[in-house]
């Protein structure tokens, strides 16, 4: 699914599940995402978001980097060694920003990488770039 | 965050101005604030020797303010920055331990600012299942923390002119931060 992402949202709702360990952080993510017209599917760690995508077809999967259980690094492998998942777009949104990281996240098939904290107008502009 | 020199016991000083973050793992650092209403949280991992300090001035933004320039300003992004520089360094999130500091009732007759960063730090704690070792927090006091990261020892002092306090620290510019939301395609 494509969303028609314009400034006053997308005409069809699309749905972006987001990983991060902080309930505060996915607290915000939540409240700037649905703002920007979206459907939100959030998860706690890499092994919760491989659980929801069992039965879930989000159009993007936004994840954190340190979280237990299983980081942003194996989430984004594990995910794309799925067949149904391989070309879904993952933004990795962290606080680090060391190039070696994001060679990492390159290299296991991230789509893109934003600095937290994340600006609501760089990330619907990333999104709408991902999306399209 | 502002080098201040060396201490008399050879510490070398690192102020950690509202807005910052700073972490380190070099016995030789002692992180010192000063705080108003604000709060700092000094997070340490008592066994990879690492610590570190942050100093927000409020809790959490309303939907409003939910862009990268004010949430510089709140607890929500501070811990956040503050945990993940932590475990970048090298710490272990289920080792680290945190005590409180600031929240303090500034202006009689406003809003308890004070008293609701400190809920939050609280709060946020609790979630993140970090241990609360110990606070000084509320009153009417201003405080000047030191903390020595690698030790995760706190020494807090009252500020007589609690005025002076956060009238004399500035806010972070955006400039002089990290550019928030920096986005970068593969």
């Amino acid at each position: 699914m494509t969303a028609q992402l314009s400034s006053k949202g997308p005409a069809v709702p699309s749905t972006i599940m987001t990983v991060d360990d902080s309930p505060s952080m996915r607290m915000l993510l939540r409240a700037a995402l649905t703002d920007l017209g979206f459907n939100v599917l959030e998860a706690e760690n890499g092994i919760h978001a491989l659980e929801r995508l069992e039965g879930a077809e989000p159009d993007l999967l936004i994840t954190d980097i340190n979280m237990p259980r299983l980081d942003g690094f194996g989430l984004i492998e594990q995910v794309r060694s799925k067949a149904r998942h391989r070309n879904l777009p993952i933004l990795v949104l962290t606080t680090e920003s060391s190039d070696e990281k994001k060679l990492r996240a390159r290299q296991a098939g991230a789509t893109g990488w934003i600095v937290k904290p994340f600006h609501p107008e760089k990330l619907a502009a990333a999104i709408r770039r991902v999306l399209h | 965050m502002t080098l201040l020199g060396i201490t008399r016991e050879g510490f070398r000083r690192i102020n950690v101005n509202q807005g910052e973050t700073r972490v380190s793992d070099d016995p030789d650092v002692v992180l010192t604030t000063v705080l108003g209403s604000c709060i700092a949280a000094c997070l340490y991992d008592p066994a990879a020797k690492i610590g570190g300090i942050n100093h927000f001035l409020l809790a959490e933004p309303g939907r409003s303010d939910i862009d990268g320039t004010s949430m510089q300003r709140y607890g929500v992004y501070a811990m956040e920055v503050l945990i993940n520089a932590m475990l970048t360094m090298g710490a272990a999130r289920n080792r680290l331990r945190a005590r409180l500091y600031g929240g303090a009732s500034m202006l009689d007759g406003f809003h308890d600012i004070g008293s609701d960063n400190a809920q939050f730090a609280r709060r946020f704690l609790r979630d993140e299942g970090i241990a609360l070792v110990g606070e000084d927090v509320g009153g009417t006091g201003a405080r000047r923390i030191e903390f020595r990261p690698t030790l995760g020892l706190a020494r807090c002092r009252t500020v007589t002119d609690r005025h002076a306090v956060e009238r004399a620290v500035p806010i972070p510019t955006a400039a002089a931060m990290a550019p928030p939301g920096d986005v970068e395609f593969f």
